[in-house]
C-alpha cells in the first residue's frame, strides 16, 4: 500500500490502488464510500482518511499502539471474515483522533477502523471488549 | 413502533432474513439471540449511536495544524502483536 506524499489534498494525482473501500461507510457517513489515506511527512506519526469527493473532509488518524501499547481490540468473527482477514499482518489498524482545541486531543479506542491491506477494504469495527475502551482517549500532545 | 409479545425461546423474523430470538430473561435483563446476513449489521445501539456522533465531532478540515505528540508517547513501540502501524506498512513514495 502507498500513501500519498503530499503537497497539497487538492492537487494531488490519485492513483487507484490508494483508494480503501468502505462498504458500510464510516459510522454515521454510511453513504461515503470511499476515502484515501494520507500521510505528510511533517505531520508524522498522524495520517489522515480523507473522503476521496470531498477533498477538504478527512479524519484525523493514529496507531493506536503509539498511545497505547498494549491496545488489543477482539475483531469479531464476522468482521475478520467480512475483511477477509487471514493472518494479524493483513490488518492495519488505526484510530480516529479529535481535536478539542487548547492543544487538547483525544482519541477513539471504542471504534477502531480496520482495513485489508492486500484487498484495500476497510470497516469501522466495534470489538467484542468495546466496552473496556474509552471514546475519548485523552492523546499526549504538546 | 410494533411491539409483540413473545415468551423465553420465541423469535420474530424481519424482512424474511433476520431472526431475533429472546434466549433467556431475567427479571429486567433480556439477552437476545440474532441471526443475520453479513450486509446487515448488528450492533447495541447505544454503542452505535456513541461512535456516530464521535465520528461526526471529528471530522474535519485537512488544513488543519496539527498538534505533536509527546516525545514518551513516540517513544513506544511503533507496532506490536502482530498489528503494524500505518507507518510500518506504508511505503513512501520519493
Amino acid at each position: 500500500m502507498n500513501t500519498l506524499e503530499l503537497i497539497e489534498p487538492e492537487t494531488r494525482a490519485l492513483n487507484g490502488k490508494n483508494i480503501i473501500r468502505f462498504p458500510y461507510g464510516l459510522l454515521g457517513f454510511e453513504r461515503v464510500k470511499n476515502y484515501v489515506l494520507l500521510s505528510r511527512r511533517h505531520e508524522e506519526p498522524f495520517s489522515w482518511l480523507q473522503m476521496l469527493d470531498e477533498a477538504r473532509h478527512a479524519f484525523l488518524v493514529v496507531s493506536p499502539f503509539l498511545v497505547l501499547g498494549e491496545y488489543e481490540p477482539r475483531i469479531t468473527e464476522e468482521d475478520v471474515k467480512f475483511l477477509e482477514l487471514t493472518v494479524p499482518t493483513d490488518a492495519l489498524l488505526v484510530n480516529i483522533v479529535t481535536l478539542r482545541g487548547n492543544g487538547r486531543a483525544t482519541i477513539n479506542l471504542k471504534g477502531p477502523v480496520v482495513i485489508n491491506r492486500l484487498t484495500m477494504v476497510g470497516k469501522q469495527i466495534i470489538p467484542d471488549n468495546a466496552t473496556q475502551y474509552s471514546l475519548n482517549h485523552p492523546l499526549p500532545v504538546t | 413502533m410494533l411491539i409483540l409479545s413473545r415468551k423465553r425461546g420465541e423469535s420474530i423474523v424481519i424482512d424474511g432474513r433476520i431472526l431475533v430470538k429472546v434466549a433467556w430473561l431475567d427479571g429486567d435483563l433480556v439477552k437476545l439471540g440474532i441471526e443475520a446476513p453479513s450486509t446487515a449489521p448488528v450492533h447495541r445501539q447505544e454503542v452505535y449511536v456513541e461512535i456516530q456522533s464521535f465520528n461526526q465531532e471529528a471530522m474535519t478540515d485537512t488544513k488543519v495544524r496539527l498538534p505533536r505528540l509527546t516525545a514518551s508517547t513516540v517513544a513506544l513501540p511503533i507496532s506490536k502483536g502482530g498489528h503494524p502501524s500505518a507507518e510500518s506498512l506504508t511505503s513512501r513514495r520519493v
